[in-house]
């Protein structure tokens, strides 16, 4: 027994860290892959036509090279702020730093809208819910937000293995597309001659052009990779996993886009999954399991694809949120965490109210419009989330031109470092396709300075409170004051 | 006996923690762990409420940093107590890893907060404190925060 007098000793923090390589690379391939392919194929087809495998092909491209830059940038600065943290640490700038989170949070939102409203695509198809049912599909998609929001409340989502088992769940159901494919190659179902049609009647110019307004769709497929900078922290041995675990996840999850897309294009005609979903290749009925029976498994298969990036994208916005009433840039009550859930329910809950109110509003301007022809429509939810892309394309090169910048600076022996030519490829493209974005369609740009004037007001209003606040340190609006413990009378 | 004293960086851990000490005999324990457990996968993985609220700015955001913190105040809580302190930080679903670093550390007896009272929070349950009743090598204690120990802490 220790005498009780002994003095105390005093080790240094031991931190155990518990995420291994397999573990990252498995989180990269379910964040990626749940969010594109299932929802986006049908709009990438329409925009490229049979040629399309090749739009994702090179958004794949541009994002794994600006992957690289993340790896580089993480193994330096293994914090969970991400792109925020790199631009800050690169140029030193409060406002763009600001604005970059300002954006990054946007484009969460938004994601989080468009993969509701890709979830209530495959329910429909699966209860055979008609498109025109703008109010009932909405109310499912709220619903849908509602329950990811309540599962990140009770906090189920820190289980390695449910992530793990969502991940092989995403993959089976792009193997079965691309096994039909396969099927549908071998019998011939569509001249292999598509995968090289366009949608365009000129030469090779227009071409170019089919595949980058593809690209700039597809790109949104690539998305959440940047959500694994979130995870730095707790991984063991940051230098060798990370640039393994994004690389090599990104590269599996850019394969299988490729084949699905190569297959989907080979076994239903064009026409048919132009702004469809991949449940028209299922519905082809080539698979030896009936049609009926595989379009509800498929259908089962893509929400759950769907849910599971749903869930991290819900995550990273609150972490978002969280991260900024830490710094009194929103309200300190943000940063409120649930005495036993642990999780921060007022950023969460605020996150959903925001999704859900842009789905309404989106189902009410969609219904207003009920009787114009489809061009002149406005889904609101789809727009914000090819606005967002526009942002995200700015921040990407940012990254990478933050990566450059950072080199000889905070290096260890064993930081990562990526191609530098690869580098400078990646920049050119994230920029060439968020010019063509902006030429081909201008409108978004009103949206986009509409967005920055949003994000304006708040940086105004956090300079004037924020220098209230420094001048009244005390008033800190909510946060739980610090515990100067008093003894406790009965402790003796 | 080695004892882990558990926080999860909230009100109702410190009070725990300063329960247990009132409870325990300082000169049957020769060791106590302070363990914190940061849940990577959460929309917060730690959320620290102890000690000085520093404003971190946002990019400086690190989980760890506020672990350690919340460690470092309920350590101090044992200052000049008499058994060897010690502090660990793991990473993990938090039951899981209290559980594995009772294991690790042949622990004889673990002691945690319940979270808050209240009906929605009984509902809710502090999930960590019974998983880690279920399947623990050794003792539990678990400390029910009281109207006593929350008007104590202030």
């Amino acid at each position: 027994m220790a005498a009780a007098a002994e003095p105390h000793v005093l080790q240094p923090g031991e931190l155990k860290r518990s995420i291994t390589t397999k573990q990252l690379y498995f989180y990269v391939v379910g964040d990626v892959l749940g969010s594109g392919i299932y929802v986006l194929v049908g709009l990438v087809a329409a925009a490229v036509g049979g040629a399309f495998w090749m739009a994702f092909l090179a958004g794949v491209a541009i994002a794994t090279i600006t992957g690289l830059a993340y790896a580089e940038l993480v193994t330096k600065y293994p914090q969970a702020a991400g792109a925020s943290l790199y631009i800050n640490k690169a140029f030193r700038s409060p406002v763009l730093t600001f604005f970059i989170t300002i954006c990054m949070l946007s484009a969460n939102m938004a994601a989080v809208g468009s993969l509701a409203a890709g979830f209530v695509r495959y329910f429909s198809g699966l209860i055979g819910l008609s498109e025109d049912a703008i109010w009932v599909s909405t109310i499912v998609a709220v619903v849908f937000v509602a329950i990811i929001t309540v599962i990140n409340l009770i906090g189920i989502t820190e289980s390695v293995v449910a992530n793990v088992v969502m991940t092989f769940i995403e993959i089976s159901g792009l193997v079965i597309v691309v096994t039909i494919g396969i099927i549908a190659l071998a019998e011939g179902v569509n001249d292999p001659s598509v995968l090289l049609q366009f949608n365009t009647e000129g030469g090779a110019g227009s071409a170019v052009l089919a595949v980058l307004a593809g690209v700039s769709l597809a790109f949104f497929a690539m998305t959440g990779f940047e959500n694994a900078a979130n995870v730095a922290e707790e991984t063991i041995d940051p230098q060798r996993a990370f640039p393994r675990a994004l690389i090599g996840g990104m590269l599996t999850a850019g394969v299988v886009y490729v084949l699905v897309s190569i297959a989907a294009a080979l076994a239903v005609p064009i026409e048919t999954l132009a702004g469809n979903t991949l449940l028209e290749v299922i519905r082809a009925d080539l698979f030896f399991i009936p049609a009926t029976v595989m379009l509800v498994i498929f259908g089962v298969i893509a929400m759950i694809a769907i849910s599971n990036t749903t869930l991290v994208t819900v995550v990273a916005q609150s972490r978002i949120l969280f991260g900024m009433a830490r710094e009194n840039v929103v309200p300190a009550m943000f940063a409120k965490v649930h005495p036993t859930r642990r999780s921060p329910y007022v950023a969460l809950l605020f996150g959903a109210a925001i999704v859900s109110a842009l789905l309404v509003i989106g189902a009410a301007i969609r219904t207003s419009q009920a009787g114009q022809p489809e061009e002149t429509q406005l889904d609101i939810v789809d727009r914000l989330a090819t606005i967002t892309v526009v942002f995200l394309l700015f921040i990407y090169a940012l990254v990478i031109v933050a990566c450059l910048k950072l080199r000889g600076t905070d290096e260890g022996e064993r930081t990562y470092h990526a191609n530098t030519p690869l580098l400078i490829v990646g920049i050119i493209g994230n920029l060439a396709v968020l010019a063509y974005t902006l030429i081909d369609d201008p409108d978004a740009l009103l949206w986009v300075a509409g967005l920055l004037a949003v994000g304006l007001v708040l940086y105004l209003a956090q300079k004037f409170f924020g220098t209230k606040k420094a001048r009244l340190p005390g008033d800190d609006g909510g946060v739980p004051e610090a515990v100067e413990p008093p003894p406790l009378s009965k402790e003796r | 006996m080695h004892v882990i004293v558990a926080t999860d960086g909230s009100h109702a851990s410190l009070a725990g923690a300063r329960q247990f000490k009132w409870i325990a005999d300082s000169r049957e324990i020769t060791d106590v762990t302070v363990l914190a457990v940061i849940s990577p996968y959460a929309a917060v993985p730690f959320a620290n409420e102890l000690g000085p609220q520093k404003t971190a700015r946002m990019t400086e955001l690190s989980f760890s940093d506020d672990a350690r913190l919340a460690v470092d105040t309920v350590a101090a809580e044992f200052d000049g107590w008499g058994p060897i302190i010690h502090k660990q930080i793991r990473s993990g679903s938090p039951a899981q890893e209290i559980i594995r670093a009772a294991e690790d550390l042949d622990a004889d007896l673990i002691t945690m907060a319940s979270g808050s009272r209240g009906l929605s929070r009984t509902i809710l349950l502090g999930s960590t404190a019974s998983r880690v009743q279920h399947s623990a090598p050794c003792p539990v204690l678990v400390c029910r925060p009281t109207p006593q120990s929350e008007r104590a802490l202030g």
